[in-house]
């Protein structure tokens, strides 16, 4: 374990050398928030207003967290990353490292995402303050567990995005595979409450992967309730456990039928 | 002159040929990458559908506009990811001085360097605009008029891209500009400017013309006024010129960094 924590720790300390494009980055953060910000203006005819079980600012605290997972996850970036070791080949290089590549993906890009995560939480909460001059009722006990949440749900997606990537090794490109399944969480979880849903695919959605990814920390932060934590937190496990295995198992099947030709 | 100008076109038919026939080695990616593209885009209709269903219009736009602006917002996005994919990754050739191998060809530098490569999944996204054309309502002279836009957007899009990469050749930090300017411009493309009100309205048709690029477009097709249609057709044009003039301005500042690689 000790390996993976320096692999962590010294992908936090090369990032730090790029603060300046980690805040440029965040003007992007900032120009989502803004459309949500005036779509939920003109959605909402008063602030007091109840939409699905939302008023207007929980909807925009709950966009503010669920865009803090996403855009800090740099998805699209790692599943190239991930797509193209495989299709260069540069995997076969990990093969006879004494590590466990799943794992060394895992605490490498949760190392080179930290930065930008902690940065875009303090960011997103002066923005949310700026834009609705309060935030909601939480004491120092439920923000420590929508933390814990949003580091499982970040893990998480690592994971699933891994596996994508791990596709590679069946299909030459799995990209586009990527592309379906940012859309299925930024819309059916990033966006949109799953309230916002009709309520016969309610249930299937609390058993996908927005609930484990974005609905779940952000919905804490809105209205947090211990009930709905353990629940939150037992899924996340349980989707830890299977992302785990399944991207084990991609792995294993994938480097037995590994072909590198020159180097 | 004129001579100049066909040939150039040739050219830069020719290199979209022959890049388009190097993505099509693997047919398999190659239409995977096309129709997940399509479908891709096809998942922005769901939250469409939600946002109708809470009201029954948004920013100004119906259900059928929407999907207009949409089809419109990809097509562009399409055209200048099709046709001029490097332009957008312009700022990491100046920096990394991989402009040697086009100063030394016959040909335009700016176009040569722009056009090299291609996007298949833009393939996608241009099938996906006329999809949305249909889904709106199809008639020859909207087809004309769609097709003469997404040019146009597609024009500013990459004008907009080779006037921020430009400043590469000043600034090595400016690709991280680059990269958020065109970022903005697609998160607004997708979301109707009924819902922006003052002096962020006045910036949608200035510094950050996705105004003029999708918004203006839409509001002609929907109803035909020829002063917008030049207005649109006249700032392409400027855009053009101003990302010409600011590249060859930049080129004089141009220094190799000895860069050796092979170009396959």
């Amino acid at each position: 374990m000790r390996k993976y924590l320096y692999i962590f720790k010294t992908e936090i300390m090369s990032n730090l050398q790029y603060i300046f494009n980690i805040l440029v980055g965040f003007i992007g953060f900032f120009i989502v928030l803004f459309i949500f910000l005036n779509l939920w203006n003109y959605m909402y005819d008063d602030p007091s207003q109840l939409i699905n079980g939302y008023t207007k600012n929980q909807m925009i605290w709950y966009v503010i967290i669920t865009e803090i997972l996403w855009m800090t996850l740099e998805g699209r970036t790692y599943c190239k990353k991930i797509c193209n070791d495989v299709r260069s080949g540069n995997i076969a290089y990990n093969i006879n490292k004494p590590y466990n590549y799943i794992l060394y993906s895992l605490s490498n890009h949760l190392g080179s995402v930290s930065i930008k995560f902690i940065v875009y939480i303090i960011l997103g909460m002066i923005m949310g303050y700026i834009f609705m001059g309060s935030f909601p009722n939480l004491n120092i006990l439920s923000i420590l567990a929508i933390l814990i949440t949003g580091i499982l749900a970040t893990v998480i997606s690592i994971l699933l995005i891994t596996f994508i990537g791990l596709c590679s090794f069946i299909i030459e490109d799995a990209n586009p595979f990527y592309w379906l399944y940012s859309k299925f969480i930024l819309i059916l979880g990033t966006v949109f409450p799953i309230e916002y849903f009709p309520k016969t695919i309610q249930p299937i959605l609390t058993f996908s992967p927005v609930y484990v990814v974005s609905y779940g920390p952000a919905k804490l932060f809105v209205d947090f309730n211990i009930n709905n934590f353990i629940s939150i937190i037992i899924a996340q496990i349980i989707y830890i456990i299977i992302g785990y295995f399944i991207c084990s198992l991609m792995y294993k099947k994938g480097v037995r039928k590994l072909n590198v030709n020159g180097g | 002159m004129l001579m100049e100008v066909k040939n150039q076109l040739r050219v830069f038919g020719l290199s979209v040929k022959y890049a388009l026939m190097r993505e099509m080695l693997n047919k398999v990616t190659f239409i995977t990458n096309i129709l997940f593209m399509i479908l891709n885009n096809a998942c922005f209709i769901v939250q469409m559908l939600v946002l109708f269903s809470l009201k029954e219009d948004v920013g100004g736009y119906s259900f059928r506009e929407m999907l207009l602006l949409w089809g419109m917002a990809a097509g562009t996005y399409g055209v200048s990811r099709f046709f001029f994919k490097n332009s957008f990754s312009l700022s990491d050739t100046i920096n990394n001085g991989k402009l040697d191998a086009y100063l030394v060809q016959p040909k335009n530098v700016l176009i040569s360097s722009i056009t090299n490569e291609v996007e298949t999944s833009a393939i996608g996204d241009i099938i996906y605009a006329y999809i949305m054309l249909f889904a709106y309502g199809f008639t020859i002279p909207r087809f004309i008029l769609y097709t003469i836009f997404i040019i146009c957007g597609g024009l500013i899009l990459t004008s907009i891209s080779v006037i921020f990469s430009s400043l590469s050749f000043w600034f090595s930090k400016s690709d991280a500009i680059t990269e958020r300017v065109n970022s903005i411009m697609i998160h607004f493309a997708t979301y109707p400017d009924g819902i922006f009100k003052g002096i962020v309205k006045i910036i949608l048709f200035t510094i950050i013309p996705v105004g003029l690029a999708n918004y203006l477009p839409v509001r002609i097709i929907r109803e035909f006024n020829i002063n917008l249609f030049l207005i649109v057709i006249i700032v392409t044009i400027l855009l053009i010129v101003i990302s010409f003039i600011m590249f060859y301005k930049g080129l004089k500042k141009y220094s190799s960094s000895n860069l050796m690689i092979a170009r396959m």
